[in-house]
């Protein structure tokens, strides 16, 4: 099993939802493409989307709603 | 072919800024705007040959691309990032010459330091505004087309005077970055006793204060805070005692509005119903440019108008040639 994971390219605030009322984008068991959106990042009054790059499956979110991120930090832990 | 260069990547915010800005306009509602770091961006410049007024590139965070549309003179400083051209490494408070067609990247800063300036040889030229080629965003004007950069926009270049030699920033002669930041301010022009207690004041100057993720160029907010304040209301200037009448602000003044303290930054408003307690002094303005909004601590640091002076001339004496090495 090889292991990725997805970073936040910024960074700010980890949400793991669009908004509070909406679902969470990914849970862990959900298969991501490249391009899907994991979460958001806000930063200067914007909110930047954190997107998968690979092809997998969602094996462990590392941060939660609300916590702070680092630029570079992983936030999303992904398996075949 | 015009010299110029084109953006690849604009990043969260690259805007084009010259120093000191646009002066002398608060009376028709304009802040100075200008760079957030004016001693970073100083340096970027005397290491590209340039004056240290002339317009050049302010680069949040990083995560920037530039492709030279001419042989030019690269000059950055600021917040740790890796820079390279055309893979090359430029650290940080260097210069390098680049070949017309090479390409600048910029990748994202872990800091310390947020904010990294880019001096291009011969300067960014940019229409004058009212006297200066900086980019004040709050009123979408200045720079080019009064925006931060995007992909495909193309900057024209002036025309090169030094001798293009690569340069060092010594190492004597920079300013320390950390998490953990000491501002030189003054009080008031609102403090205490007319608006807040002694004790407030010291708290004030005392506590480390957090700076919160959604500070930009307009203002560096910190926490909210409960103050004892030395009246009971605003009178008729509202029903919280942070309000006051409309009265113009400082550049760097600690406004506080209602319980939460915002340094104002160059982009600022020029007036408001507000508090200032306190005004972040010349000489350690440029900090408030790199203050991380991801758990860096400010604590604010009394000084005397003297001080401030004597501050201000030092930082001037270090940002001269005679700071400068070959590299």
């Amino acid at each position: 099993m090889t292991e990725k994971t997805i970073k936040s390219p910024y960074p700010g605030i980890f949400y793991r939802r669009s908004s509070p009322d909406a679902d969470p984008y990914v849970a862990e068991g959900d298969r991501v493409s490249p391009g899907d959106t994991v979460g958001l990042v806000e930063i200067m009054k914007n909110f930047y989307e954190v997107k998968s790059e690979e092809e997998g499956v969602v094996d462990a979110l590392l941060v939660q709603n609300e916590d702070l991120v680092e630029a570079g930090q992983d936030v999303v832990v992904l398996r075949d | 072919m015009p010299r110029s260069v084109e953006i690849l990547v604009g990043g969260i915010q690259t805007t084009v800024q010259d120093y000191p800005g646009r002066r002398g306009m608060l009376a028709k509602g304009f802040f100075p705007a200008g760079p957030m770091d004016h001693f970073a961006f100083r340096a970027a410049n005397l290491l590209a040959g340039n004056p240290e007024s002339a317009a050049a590139l302010e680069v949040t965070l990083g995560g920037v691309a530039l492709r030279l549309g001419a042989e030019a003179t690269v000059g950055v400083a600021g917040a740790e990032a890796e820079v390279t051209v055309d893979g090359e490494r430029i650290p940080i408070w260097e210069s390098r010459r680049a070949a017309a067609g090479s390409e600048l990247r910029i990748a994202v800063s872990q800091g310390p330091g947020f904010r990294i300036y880019v001096g291009v040889s011969g300067g960014i030229d940019v229409p004058l505004l009212f006297g200066s080629r900086a980019t004040y965003t709050m009123g979408a004007l200045g720079g080019f087309e009064g925006r931060a950069l995007e992909a495909g926009d193309r900057l024209a270049l002036g025309e090169e005077a030094g001798d293009g030699a690569p340069k060092r920033f010594k190492v004597s002669a920079r300013p320390q970055y950390g998490r953990e930041w000491e501002i030189e301010a003054m009080r008031g022009p609102h403090a205490a006793p007319d608006f807040l207690t002694e004790e407030d004041m010291q708290t004030l100057f005392g506590r480390a204060w957090s700076v919160d993720r959604n500070s930009n160029r307009t203002g560096v907010r910190l926490e909210s805070h409960l103050f004892q304040w030395a009246r009971k209301g605003g009178g008729i200037a509202g029903g919280h005692p942070s309000n006051i009448l409309d009265n113009s602000y400082p550049v760097g003044a600690v406004n506080v509005n209602g319980d939460l303290p915002v340094i104002l930054g160059p982009d600022g408003p020029t007036a408001g119903g507000f508090i200032c307690a306190a005004t972040v002094v010349h000489a350690g303005f440029w900090k408030i440019g790199q203050l991380r909004p991801v758990g860096d601590r400010v604590r604010f640091r009394e000084v005397t108008v003297e001080e401030a002076i004597t501050l201000d001339r030092e930082l001037d004496e270090r940002l001269t040639e005679a700071s400068l090495e070959n590299a």
